[in-house]
Formats: C-alpha cells, structure tokens, sequence
C-alpha cells in the first residue's frame, strides 16, 4: 500500500514538474478563464448575474485542466512513448492516474485567481454575499466531482485514441450540462435531464445557492446527489481499468501515436 | 551460471493476429498474422538473440513476452509464470527496453526519470536511492543525471533506457534493438554492458538486425521470417547451416536483367544479390559448390568484363541472408 | 496541367494525414459534437444575459466562428506537422512551386471550413429556430465562403509562425477564443472600448460576420460587397504575410541560419 501511495506522490511530483513548463497548462489555467471572465462580464454586466461570470470563468478553467489535461497526460504518455512502459509497470495505471490528476486539480484551482482578479481590476465587480461553509462545503464536493469523473475517463483514453478527441470536442458542452455560467433551468427539458446525471451539476448548483442565486438552500441533497453520482462514476471506472488491462493489450494500441 | 536447467523464457505454438478496420463508411476488417506459432525454449542465464528483417514479428514478440501484448493463440511463459494471466508477477521480475530515443521525459532530468521509475516498480526509496547511484555510475551517466533528456546524446538515451530497465534487478531482461542509431563505439559498450549483465546471470532476450552483434555476444540466436523461428541454434551452429555454401562476389559492368535471371535459375544457386555501384554492379551469389561456380562464370558471361572475383565462406550474415531471402 | 494536379493531391494528402489519427468516431465528434456545444453554450449565456429574443444574434454569430476551427487549428496543424514529422527538408528541397504548396496547406481546410459553417447553419436552426426566410442563400453561400477564406489566411500566417516557435498551437487557441470576444461574434463590436474596436477592424471575421448579419435580415449583395470585399482584403493580407515568412524561413535555412526550425 504505501509503495503505492509512493508511486502516486511521485506521478504527482512529475506531473507538476512537467506542467510548470507546459505553455498549454499555463493557458489552460491563467489566459483561457480570463478570455471567458471577460466575455461573461461584457455579457452580463453588473447586477446580481456577475458572480456567473467570475466563478464560472474559474470553473471553466478549473473543469479544462480536469478533463482535458486529465486526457492529455494519457494522450501525452502515448506520444513520448511511455504509455508502454508505464502499463509494463507493476504498478496499476490508476495510481499514476490519481497522482497525475491531482497536480491538475491543483493548477486547475489556480484559475479563480485570474478570473477574481481581472473581474475586479477590470470590471470592478466581485462575488459577493458568499456563505463561507456552505461555498467551501459545494467546492469540495464539486472537486470530488471533478476527480471521479476524470478518474474514471482515463481508461478509455487509454483503449481508445479516439476518446480523446470525443471528450475534447465536448469541453464546451460540459459548461452548459454543469451549468457554469447560466443555471441549467433555462435550458430544454431535456437537457436538463442529462445534465441530472452530470455530478458537478449538483456541486455547481450549491456553490451558486451559496452565493445567493435564488435556488433555495437544500445543500445537504445536492451534496448528497453530487457525491452519489460522483461514486456511480467510480464503480464504472472500476470496470473500465480491468477492462483496459485486457483491451489495450488485445489491441497492441499502447505504442501508437 | 545460477538456475540451469529451468527455463527463464517459453513459448509455444505462439500466434498474434492484428485486425484493422479501415474506410469510413464501408468497414473493411483486414487480417494481419504477425506471428505464425512461434515455439522458444530459453534457459537462465542464456544471452539470446533474435535475428530478422523488419516487420518479421521481432518487436511483437518481444511485447507479447513483456504482457504488453495479448498473443492470439498459443501459450508463454516468463519464470515459469503465463503472460497473460500472471502479467502483475513477470511486471515485477522484469525488465525491458525498447530501442530508438522515445520513452523517456524528455523535459525532465535522467534522475527524476530514474526515480519516477523506481517508484513505480515499488522499489523501497533507501534502496532506490543506492541502486540508482550505481546504475549512473556504471552506466556512465554520473555528473549528467541533473540535466533535462532532451540535452542527451543519442547514446546517453540509450543508457538511460537502459539504467530504468535494470532499476529492479530483473531476472530477465529483453531488449528490442537497444544498439539502434548508436555509433560504432556506443554500440560496442553496450554490447560489452550485456554480456557483463549476462555473465552475471541475468538471462537476455535481445532483438536486433546487426549480424555481428550477434555474432559476438549471443550464446543462442534464433532467425525469423515472416512470423515463423526458420532457424535456431549456437553462431557457428546457423553458420553451419550454410556451410556447403559459399559466396562468390564479383564486379560488373552492366549485366542485363535476362542475364540475371540466367544467374538465378542455374541449380546451384540459392540468391543473387545485386548491389549498383557508380560504375559498376557488385554481384554476391550464394550456391553451393561456389568454386565450380567461379570458374565457369567466364562462360556464362560470356565477352562481358568481370573483376574481383572472390570465393569465401559464408559468415552469419550470409547464413541470415539465406535463411530470410526466397 | 502538373501544378494543378501538385495542388489537389497536396490538398488531399494533407486532408488524410490529418484525419488518419481519427477514427470515424473521432471525425463525427470534431465536426458535430464541438459546433453543438459552442452554439449551445453561447447562445444560452446569451439569453442568460439579454433574454430569449436576441438568441439568433448569438446562434448565428458563432455558427460562423466555427470556420476558425479549420481555418485556424487545420491549417496551423497541416503547415506545423512538417516540422514535426521532419517532412520540411524534403519540402524546401523539393522542386515544386511554392505558393502551390503553401496554400495547398489552406485550401482543404477552408472546404472543410465551409461545410462545418454548415453542419452549425443546420444546428442553430434545429436548436434555436433561427429565421432564414429573409435571407438570399445564395449571397449567404457567398458570405460564408468569404470568410472561410479570409480565416484560413489568418492560419496560413500562424501556420508559418509554427515553423519557428515551437508552442504555436497556444497561441492559436488563444486567438480562436480571442475571435470570439472581438469580432461581434458574442459582443456587437459598437459596445466594445474603442482600443478593442480597433483589433476588430483588423481580423478577419468581423465584416463577414456583419455581412452575414445583414444578408439574414434581408440585405442584398450591393449593401453588403463593401464589407465582403473588406473581409477578402484582410485574409488576403494575413495570407501573404503568412507566405512571405515562409520563403523567409526558405531563405534563411538554406543559408544555414534557421537549424532549429527543422
């Protein structure tokens, strides 16, 4: 166990190291939230709506370096070549996973700095009337969120090269399912369905209540939903790391760039 | 030599088939035998070499025995342990390195790759610590194991490949054209390192299409074709294997292509190889009985001018060239 | 007759090298599943700020931004895989013309460019009913292959700057979302600061876009030509400076001083 736990903290160790010199990381966490920080105040000014536009350029940015850097590691390992030997290792793929990922939710969370500092310097707005234990609470959870839905798209990174492109090309859709910059209540019904079973959701959902948008205050269920679903998506990623052991052997897909 | 007698490495009856789909709209499933039952018996402590032309199934066998690759048939055994359902016990008892300068962080130092390494082989940190210093130092890395991969050389590449693979003191080892792109002098050293590593008792499982490389290290070698083992044996024992063959080599001023043909279709003759030089064609031709051969080559190139004839015994290469040639 | 033929088959090298990474799969969801979301997205925070009825404005504006995606990331991607893969040399060294090559690079991408305005012309008009009966197709046809092409020269520009840097692709994403912020995709360029009103005029995009603007409520070719002949003149611009650092770069790596761009 704790050679496992080594092996995590120096995935973490490596990644960070590989990501404070990786121009994508840092537009990933510091140029893309502010581009988006920007557009949502230009949109939706002052009022009550602007804490949609700072949070939500940091969730955006915090979501990107989830799942998209999540994504990338993977996509990454199979151009430098070391995707083999990382799965010729006697150490299970998602302990390197878990370590990698967490050095993305760290620069991830960087992204409020910019977001809060250009709305204020800028545009002279800020996210007022936060409820400090209701808001640190949501943020946890949405980080649970996060992390289990990245954990558990990994795998299929690893099967498949096309998974990659899929999930990058439905970054933006994500921001609407979660409902990053608008509440989801707006959208079709349907959407708001599929956007139900979407963990961060509930998560995003409370960090709004929590900074008094008009959703009522039921952030014991939120929580609870997010971190239901959140666990669902750990049960499904179960399968698929068995299955990529087997799979990406069958395949001989490792080495392919 | 420790553990004689049991074998480090198995295979039997060994077959990969690759299937790829292409065509977007029109799926088109295509068969691809990379291996066609490939049966290897090799003892601990054996320095093994496989010879053969690319695309031959080298690097997939080498995969299938690293459980990085499922075989499609056939059964293998490392350590006495299967490939494919005890994969997690040969990860940890084995070592391998694959040729070419990818699979390293380029951005980061020879040591952290090292380290992240060790890690990931579950190696205790006190002895990770004291195996790397060695590894640097007999792999002549010590001083450079602060700066970024991407300033090595193509030789300190191949060296640092090759300290991660020996990182957890693998019982086997297998090494998929490690002395590719290296200079002669690289090449030699690293030959010098695995025989070293042999002698020692590691049992090596190396690839590689540089016949005097196997030639001077391997106590075994095996030739594949297309995904078939044609031969397997000691050096001398495959040289044999052509020994009442001989090679006669000589230059030419340009011999027509009917003429060629006539060269090939004459009963002793196994190849003819034709090489363009600038102003003339160096022609090998691999026979049986190449003094008879020689000396009636005047008439069968009959008012053509031939230069530097030379009869001689076959070497590896040429018992290789005749073993993966039609 | 042989230049011709250098250029399609050019064209459709580049076009399949670049897809031979993707599966079908991977194809679909690069040409439906990111139009989908960006159209979704904006528009929704478009209603979110300024209500239901300004959500053609929104839908519309962004549709027409997709061509960057080709015009920006195809083109930068087809020009800069010379270096990765090592193919410049051969390139340089090979006696075909140039500027054939060169917008050879372009001219698939801004095809594909086209039929993803398309694809998200399809999308916003399932998604958000947006109204085209004003409309004369075929001038919107026309607008839409403007800016195809203006964009694409943008990329040609960008393409040539990933032959000497080696992040290039950060920096296109910057300005694809940049794109977004000054064109009068999302915001109406009038309601920008004067400075930021000032980059506009400069990018491509932005008179295609108003163009565009314009045909779908009901204005014919005579109103709008000054604006489309603005928005060739503009790729027109960016594509030679994209082709003159090309032959810089020529010039320079013949002469021995430019090793690393290879």
């Amino acid at each position: 166990m704790t050679a496992y736990v080594r092996a995590a903290a120096r995935a973490f160790e490596m990644s960070m190291k590989l990501r404070a010199v990786n121009p994508f990381t840092n537009f990933g966490w510091l140029v893309f939230p502010l581009i988006f920080v920007v557009l949502g105040l230009a949109l939706l000014g002052g009022g009550g709506k602007s804490a949609y536009a700072i949070l939500g350029g940091g969730l955006l940015g915090y979501w990107g370096m989830a799942y998209v850097e999540g994504g990338n590691e993977i996509q990454n390992e199979r151009w430098s070549g070391t995707l083999e030997q990382i799965m010729g290792c006697p150490t299970p793929l998602v302990v390197i996973v878990v370590g990698k990922l967490c050095s993305s939710l760290v620069f991830g969370a960087l992204s409020f700095f910019p977001a809060i500092a250009v709305g204020y310097f800028a545009f002279h707005q800020s996210v007022q009337n936060i409820d400090p234990v209701p808001f640190a609470v949501s943020f946890l959870v949405l980080t649970f969120a996060f992390f289990c839905m990245a954990v558990t798209l990994a795998p299929l990174y690893a099967m498949w090269r096309w998974a990659f492109s899929v999930t990058n090309g439905f970054e933006i859709g994500v921001y609407v399912l979660g409902g990053f910059m608008f509440p989801i209540s707006q959208l079709p019904a349907w959407l708001q369905v599929v956007a139900s079973v979407f963990a961060p959701t509930w998560a995003v959902r409370a960090l709004y209540a929590a900074t008094g948008q008009p959703f009522g205050r039921q952030y014991a269920l939120w929580w609870a939903v997010s971190i239901a679903l959140s666990c669902g998506y750990l049960v499904i990623g179960w399968f698929l790391y068995r299955l990529v052991d087997v799979r990406a052997r069958a395949t001989g897909q490792l080495a392919l760039a | 030599m420790r553990f004689m007698g049991t074998s480090a490495i198995q295979a039997d009856q060994l077959r990969k088939t690759y299937t790829t789909t292409r065509g977007l709209i029109r799926r088109e499933r295509k068969d691809h035998i990379a291996l066609r039952g490939v049966d290897l018996d090799i003892q601990r402590g054996e320095l093994f070499g496989l010879l053969g032309p690319n695309g031959a199934g080298k690097t997939t066998i080498v995969k299938i025995l690293t459980t990085l690759l499922l075989p499609t048939s056939g059964v293998a055994r490392i350590l006495g342990l299967d490939v494919v359902n005890q994969a997690w016990a040969i990860r940890k008892r084995i070592g391998f390195v694959f040729g070419g300068e990818r699979g390293l962080y380029w951005r980061l130092s020879g040591l952290d790759n090292l380290r992240y390494f060790a890690d990931l082989y579950r190696i205790p940190p006190d002895v990770s610590r004291r195996r790397i210093g060695e590894l640097l130092e007999t792999l002549d890395l010590k001083g450079r194991e602060h700066d970024k991969v991407e300033g090595y050389s193509r030789g300190m590449k191949q060296r640092l490949h090759l300290a991660r693979g020996l990182l957890n003191q693998p019982e086997v080892l297998f090494l998929d054209e490690p002395t590719i792109g290296l200079d002669p002098v690289g090449g030699r050293e690293l030959r010098g390192l695995v025989r070293r590593l042999s002698n020692e008792g590691t049992t090596v499982f190396l690839t590689t299409h540089y016949m005097l490389e196997a030639d001077e290290i391997c106590d075994r070698i095996a030739v594949i074709k297309k995904g078939e083992i044609v031969a397997q044996g000691t050096p001398s024992s495959i040289k044999t294997g052509a020994e009442d063959q001989g090679v006669v080599e000589f230059e030419i001023e340009g011999l027509p292509a009917q003429r060629i043909e006539a060269l090939r279709q004459l009963p002793a003759v196994a190849t003819v190889i034709v090489e363009e030089r600038e102003l003339a064609q160096v022609i090998t031709i691999h026979c049986s009985r190449p003094g008879e051969l020689a000396a009636s080559l005047g008439s069968l190139l009959d008012g053509m001018q031939v230069r530097n004839v030379s009869v001689r015994e076959p070497t590896l290469e040429d018992a290789y060239v005749l073993l993966v040639s039609n | 007759m042989n230049t011709l033929r250098i250029f399609f088959r050019t064209c459709w090298f580049q076009y399949r090298a670049m897809f031979n990474w993707a599966t079908p799969i991977g194809y679909l969801s690069y040409k439906f599943l990111q139009p989908i979301g960006q159209i979704l997205f904006f528009t929704e925070l478009g209603i979110f700020a300024t209500g239901r009825s300004n959500a053609l404005y929104f839908a519309l504006g962004n549709a027409l931004q997709l061509t960057a995606i080709n015009g920006i990331f195809g083109v930068v991607m087809s020009v800069g895989n010379e270096r990765q893969f090592g193919t410049l040399p051969i390139l340089l060294g090979s006696p075909a013309n140039r500027l054939v090559t060169f917008l050879g690079r372009a001219f698939v991408h801004v095809i594909d460019g086209i039929a993803g305005v398309a694809v998200g012309l399809a999308l916003a008009l399932v998604m958000f009913q947006i109204d085209l009966s004003h409309a004369n197709l075929g001038l919107l046809a026309i607008c839409v292959c403007i800016i195809s092409l203006s964009t694409a020269g943008l990329g040609l520009m960008f393409g040539s700057l990933s032959l000497i840097m080696r992040d290039v692709f950060v920096i296109a994403n910057g300005v694809y979302y940049l794109l977004l912020v000054f064109c009068g995709i999302n915001i109406p360029v009038s309601r920008l600061p004067e400075w930021a009103q000032l980059i506009s005029t400069g990018l491509p995009l932005t008179r295609g876009v108003q163009a565009t603007r314009e045909v779908v409520s009901g204005a014919g070719l005579a109103q709008v030509s000054g604006l489309l002949a603005g928005e060739l003149a503009i790729g027109l611009v960016y594509a030679l400076i994209g082709y003159s650092m090309f032959r810089w770069l020529e010039h320079q790596a013949r002469r021995g001083g430019l090793q690393e761009a290879y």
